[in-house]
């Protein structure tokens, strides 16, 4: 087990600069979450930590040691596939001894890892097959048992279960976060889907062209969204963000007219700002409530809440409320929000206005 | 349940029908496959069935398929007055060399092309493209003066000469490894610890193993078939190949018929032999070739 380091990390493709200097800390047996858009770098940082790309500036250490110049072979690591890459020709057994067998460890120890991992992994009765004679979800076990047994340093983990259906997916979610409680090893697990992050992370850190947006403990990212990206990016539904118009006073903000906002952000200065709201901190209020008139333009319940798409003014906003309303497309509500669930941003720099973060 | 109600109205019988034509159909297939097989195979036979002819029955019209007088005179007189077996033997140790030589280039060759990303390969591949190009007949005679220089006129070596490597052999191999080798199978390979020979002998060539049986079965029969090249840098009776012995029996004047026959009736047999055991792997490695398992 070890913490990962990453300090200032460049690399350009050409003359297309991929990372600009990205700094991330994976303390000893951390999950770190690296998520963000496809394209923004993330599976990029991956491959350079577990040296499949070359660094191009900065420093990237294992357990204080700098592995920039080393094979990937000898930086004790083990990485999954988004494809689970195993061996077609050799049976499961043989793909999850594959490293051991190359690092000559002896058969009896071989035996007992690959069985202890099949054992962990609900494999044991698979070890003879081959992976075409298995189903997806196996697979990327077998990918897992595969990294396992070597009880490498960290764990890196590429969009493991992006391959998977949904059902699935949430099971392998479990899976991974139980294996992961008990190992307790260092891993970085790259995706694009911020429900798997939320769900599987310590550390989150959110990326966007080749930068750190923001990292830190889910729900800090959700409750403290640094910027718009993050707070758009963070959370299912995304938050509704609003073009506002601050007094500068009394704490509330002016939304596409007449529309009434309060906010607990102190020392916000007269002008523009973006007005933040998640839709599940939007509820119905009474006509006399501070709030926004929004008229309906699509329901969909189901079941546990119901979603509400409706326009304010020339945008789409998007209300989660837990009652089920008795009201239909066309139809205007009043949606008010408590003061602590409104963020405010800078419309011109996208920060966050107030607060530390 | 609309649908099934109303088909069980009719009491399927235009199913009942639909398999009528469909078997008719299938029958008409068949009748012409048959047909064309005959056709194929006929003159295979033929060959066969005159080896065992006399003179006579021979130049006999129609032509027999089974000989009514069968006689081995034909392969007595072959194998007794021609070195033919010498002449199989030749093709045979130039033919496997040769196969051997193309799998090991074209599979190095095609596997560097196909995964290592450097400018320069890049040209090499358009390099080995474009000999492929170039028809045999332009280099033959520039081949012809280094076998002489390289003092390998007559012999194995020298017949090997230019069939060492295969361009086609190496564009197969390099879009099988790209088509069916995905770059994650040979990075976890490299986390795991594994070296690049290593790599390359126990996870690239298992997998080729398809295509390179096909590319092998090409190879071998392209040198066992081969004639110009053979004639060109043999000039002895006892160094010829099989392809340049057979031609021996064909003189100005005529064509002798009997023994030509029983000749190459001996030299179908390994032909043949190695087509069938390696049958499957060749249509599996030339119809799989650039499609995504």
């Amino acid at each position: 087990m070890a913490n990962v380091e990453i300090r200032n990390v460049h690399k350009a493709y050409g003359s297309v600069e991929t990372i600009k200097g990205v700094s991330i800390d994976a303390p000893d047996g951390e999950f770190v979450v690296l998520v963000g858009p496809s394209g923004c770098g993330k599976s990029t940082l991956l491959r350079m930590i577990a040296g499949l790309e070359e660094i191009d500036a900065g420093v990237i250490s294992i357990g204080g040691r700098v592995i920039n110049q080393v094979e990937p072979k000898h930086r004790d690591i083990a990485m999954v596939f988004q494809n689970y890459a195993l061996y077609p020709h050799m049976t499961v057994a043989v793909n999850m001894a594959f490293s051991l067998r190359l690092a000559r460890t002896p058969k009896a120890e071989i035996r007992q890892r690959v069985e202890e991992a099949a054992r962990i992994l609900g494999l044991s009765d698979y070890l003879e097959r081959y992976p075409k004679q298995l189903s997806g979800g196996q697979r990327q076990r077998v990918a897992m048992g595969r990294a396992i047994v070597r009880n490498p340093q960290v764990y890196l983990f590429d969009e493991p279960l992006s391959n998977l259906d949904a059902k699935l997916r949430v099971q392998m979610r479990a899976e991974l976060k139980a294996i992961h409680a008990r190992l307790k090893t260092t891993t970085i697990y790259v995706t694009h889907d911020q429900i798997e992050a939320m769900t599987m992370a310590n550390t989150i850190v959110v990326m966007r062209d080749g930068i750190v947006e923001q990292s830190g403990a889910p729900l800090d990212l959700y409750d403290h969204p640094s910027n718009t990206f993050v707070a758009g990016f963070i959370g299912s539904p995304a938050m509704n963000l609003m073009e506002a118009q601050s007094d500068g006073v009394d704490g509330a903000v002016k939304i596409a007219g007449e529309n009434i906002v309060r906010h607990g952000v102190q020392g916000v200065a007269k002008g523009k700002v973006i007005c933040g709201i998640r839709p599940e901190h939007l509820a119905v209020v009474e006509p006399s409530a501070d709030g926004i008139d929004v008229v309906i333009t699509n329901l969909e319940p189901t079941g546990s809440d119901t979603l509400v798409q409706a326009q304010l003014g020339g945008q789409l906003i998007t209300a989660q409320l837990r009652e089920r309303i008795a009201a239909s497309p066309g139809d205007t509500i009043r949606l008010g929000s408590a003061a602590e669930n409104v963020h405010l941003f800078d419309p011109s720099a996208q920060r966050r206005l107030g607060g530390s973060d | 349940m609309t649908d099934a109600s109303q088909n069980h109205g009719v009491d399927s019988a235009p199913g009942i029908g639909m398999t009528a034509k469909a078997r008719m159909t299938n029958l008409v297939i068949d009748i012409v496959l048959f047909l064309f097989g005959i056709l194929m195979v006929l003159p295979l036979i033929l060959l066969v069935a005159n080896a065992f002819k006399t003179p006579e029955e021979m130049v006999a019209w129609p032509p027999t398929i089974i000989p009514a007088d069968p006689t081995i005179e034909n392969f007595s007189s072959v194998l007794g007055d021609t070195p033919l077996l010498r002449w199989i033997w030749t093709s045979l140790r130039f033919a496997f060399m040769s196969m051997v030589a193309i799998v090991i280039t074209s599979s190095i060759v095609g596997y560097v092309l196909a995964k290592f990303k450097f400018r320069t390969l890049e040209v090499i591949f358009i390099l080995i493209l474009a000999t492929a190009i170039v028809p045999f007949e332009v280099y033959m005679i520039p081949l012809y003066f280094e076998a002489q220089a390289l003092g390998i006129l007559n012999s194995i070596w020298g017949l090997l000469l230019g069939y060492l490597v295969m361009s086609f052999g190496i564009f197969l191999i390099r879009q099988n490894v790209k088509h069916s080798i995905p770059d994650e199978l040979l990075e976890a390979a490299r986390i795991d610890g594994a070296g690049e020979m290593w790599i390359f002998a126990r996870i690239v060539l298992p997998l080729l193993r398809g295509p390179l049986g096909a590319l092998a079965v090409l190879a071998f029969f392209q040198a066992w078939t081969a004639f110009a090249w053979p004639i060109i840098v043999t000039t002895s009776r006892q160094s010829y190949t099989v392809e340049v012995g057979l031609a021996l029996f064909q003189t100005g004047f005529t064509v002798d018929l009997g023994r030509l026959s029983a000749a190459a009736a001996c030299v179908l047999i390994p032909s043949v032999t190695i087509f069938v055991i390696l049958r499957r792997n060749f249509v599996q490695g030339i119809a799989s070739t650039g499609v995504k398992e």
